[in-house]
């Protein structure tokens, strides 16, 4: 995460690097597309070509705007953006909440992988009542599974609750 | 008037009705908005006939309007950008016990605006059409990048912010097979990415999970409502206060939502701006000055109706709610623009019949259920965001019941949030995926018709008339912006 590398400081800097890298990864695919069947003047290649280079102009222009600061443009909302200070424990949770629900939602199903998922985010969000999330998680997970499967036809997965719901 | 016909049916009353539900919900609760409400509701509404499907969505927007404001009365946190303004002097009638009045003449005034918008929808619709109809496609590709560089200069502080934000959508764009050539593009070899990324992806990552993720690792805040004190209704010194920056509103409203100039926040701040200078007591803005909350509220249900004028007759969006009708458009087949109106007249005004109807009910929800609407901001945070997540995997996963698109979805919302860190507004982005590869293949259409010859944008009048604009477009509503919130915020 080249975000975390950059101190808060550099925001624009941090931009243009990221921004500088995506236009140079979409430059590199650029070989991997192979050209049309020919008849057509402006080939598939175009337009990736033209965002690359939009990518790499606009990191550039980010990556000026953060080495000499007197250009950099003042951000209204500072206290909100990158100056914030970043609360790690939420963040922590988050992620447990994002990558427990993608491993459990086809293996366990989705009441189990919606379940930790809306306790963890409720942890994330400091909430502390174990039993009080908990009930509410499976609650909501359970309604919601019935309620879209059954009453709205989607297909849902049910894992190993299969039989069961 | 057909359109009365399609819309007063009994099905489609009902689906007016959840839709402006919905969208007052949406619009009170912090974090989630009309956009990603529609992208949520996509995958559900697949079933439904389109009419019924865009009578709930266009409810849900003019909704979400309603409901912006009266978080912004009675919290000072806006629900929706549109609603930014009104917070100011909305906030301060409501600390002053005036709530009711402030939130009476928000409705009113977004009723009146509302429906004066549609009005002129459903006039100015039909002589768009006919002048869009002469656009071949070098216009149409000029128009889009109008549209570009708009918004990326209207949303966000500054343009090159939003035209980074912006080539993010044009590169999530690129990703899947060419329509053109059938070529596969930045697949990587993963075959789920061969359709290219979905639209509902890339929305409901950058509005729910990055803001969930940016909200929980701020510091918490406490939420103080505002009760509502007794029940003072507008006094008739309210009324004479209040009508005329209604219609100043929607005056403002409606042509900018109209213009390919993005969004109901610009008019927003250019009302305050006019009725502070119009008033006869400017020093009573920022403390409690009732046209201050009329105009505003006018300004933005204007614009909402406004929006709607490019989208149906152009197929153009201008914010960010827009672009996932169009893509809700596009999944049912239909293409937006002016042919449209002649090949379902009946999905076009019945939508805007609906419009009419859907203000109506909205009047009466609000008005008098306001404060009781604002309760729904006790849910507690950990719940309501805890929901919202789940309904994003829900949503994301009924797509193509992928557990792939879920992943994608948490992959775009981590960009969403370090985009949201960086101050780089989020819908230029979404505007990027969804018009970056309609731009190319009207690109490649005009450059195929004129024979390889590129000068074709710029010897057509129209064209090189629209590309002209769009460079003004990067330098001119900075500036605008700039002058209307100093106006604003100088004491």
């Amino acid at each position: 995460m080249r975000h975390r590398q950059c101190g808060i400081v550099k925001v624009d800097a941090c931009i243009g690097l990221t921004v500088a890298a995506l236009g140079g990864l979409l430059a590199l695919g650029l070989s991997g597309i192979s050209f049309g069947a020919g008849y057509d003047r402006i080939g598939p290649r175009f337009f990736p070509y033209v965002v690359a280079v939009g990518l790499l102009v606009l990191g550039g222009w980010f990556l000026a705007a953060g080495f000499l600061r007197k250009q950099a443009a003042p951000l209204t909302t500072s206290e909100t953006g990158m100056e914030a200070p970043v609360n790690w424990t939420p963040l922590i949770y988050l992620a447990l909440a994002l990558i427990l629900n993608l491993l459990l939602l086809d293996r366990a199903g989705f009441v189990i992988a919606s379940a930790i998922q809306f306790w963890l985010v409720a942890r994330a969000f400091g909430s502390r009542r174990l039993f009080r999330d908990v009930f509410v998680a499976v609650m909501l997970s359970v309604i919601c599974f019935v309620a879209f499967s059954r009453g709205l036809g989607l297909t849902l997965p049910s894992g190993i609750l299969e039989g069961i719901l | 008037m057909h359109g009365f016909g399609v819309a007063l049916t009994v099905g489609n009353l009902f689906w007016a009705l959840v839709g402006v539900v919905l969208g007052t919900i949406v619009g009170i609760l912090p974090g989630i908005g009309p956009a990603l409400t529609v992208a949520l509701l996509l995958p559900v509404t697949f079933q439904l006939d389109p009419t019924s499907a865009f009578i709930m969505f266009a409810g849900i927007y003019s909704g979400a309007m309603y409901g912006g404001s009266t978080t912004s009365i009675l919290m000072n946190t806006p629900g929706e950008s549109g609603s930014m303004i009104t917070a100011i002097d909305g906030h301060a009638m409501a600390r002053a016990g005036r709530a009711s009045a402030a939130l009476a003449t928000a409705a009113i005034g977004s009723f009146v605006a509302g429906t004066l918008g549609t009005i002129g929808l459903t006039f100015a619709a039909p002589v768009l059409v006919e002048f869009a109809l002469s656009f071949g496609p070098a216009e149409y590709f000029a128009l889009i990048v109008l549209g570009f560089t708009t918004i990326s200069a209207v949303l966000g502080d500054t343009p090159m912010r939003g035209l980074v934000s912006l080539f993010f959508g044009l590169a999530l764009g690129l990703v899947g097979i060419d329509l053109q050539t059938g070529q596969a593009r930045y697949t990587f070899g993963v075959p789920q990415l061969l359709d290219g990324i979905d639209v509902v992806v890339v929305v409901v990552g950058l509005f729910a999970v990055g803001e969930t993720i940016f909200l929980a690792t701020q510091k918490q805040e406490d939420l103080s409502l505002t009760k509502v004190r007794g029940w003072t209704w507008m006094t008739r010194a309210d009324w004479s206060r209040s009508w005329k920056p209604w219609l100043r509103g929607t005056a403002l409203g409606f042509p900018i939502g109209a213009l390919p100039v993005g969004g109901a926040e610009i008019p927003t701040f250019l009302s305050y701006w006019l009725e502070k200078k119009v008033s006869r007591h400017p020093e009573e803005f920022g403390k409690g000055a009732i046209e201050a909350v009329a105009g505003p509220e006018a300004a933005n249900n204007a614009a909402a109706a406004g929006v709607l004028v490019p989208l149906l007759t152009l197929g153009l969006p201008t914010s960010a709610t827009a672009a996932i009708m169009l893509a809700a458009f596009q999944q049912y087949n239909i293409q937006p623009g002016p042919l449209l109106f002649t090949t379902n007249p009946e999905l076009v005004w019945g939508l805007i019949a609906s419009l009419y109807v859907g203000n109506v009910m909205l009047l009466v929800l609000n008005l008098p259920l306001a404060p009781l609407w604002a309760r729904l901001l006790e849910i507690p945070q950990p719940f309501l965001y805890g929901g919202i997540l789940v309904f994003a995997a829900l949503g994301t996963y009924s797509l193509n019941n992928s557990v792939f698109d879920v992943g994608l979805m948490y992959g775009v919302g981590v960009v969403g949030y370090l985009m949201r860190r960086a101050d780089i507004p989020v819908a230029p982005a979404i505007i990027g995926l969804i018009l970056g590869p309609m731009a190319e293949q009207q690109f490649r259409r005009a450059l195929a018709i004129a024979q390889g010859d590129g000068t074709v944008f710029f010897t057509r009048p129209l064209s090189a008339t629209l590309l002209t604009l769009a460079v003004c477009a990067l330098i001119i509503p900075a500036l605008i912006k700039w002058i209307a919130k100093r106006r604003v915020t100088a004491p």
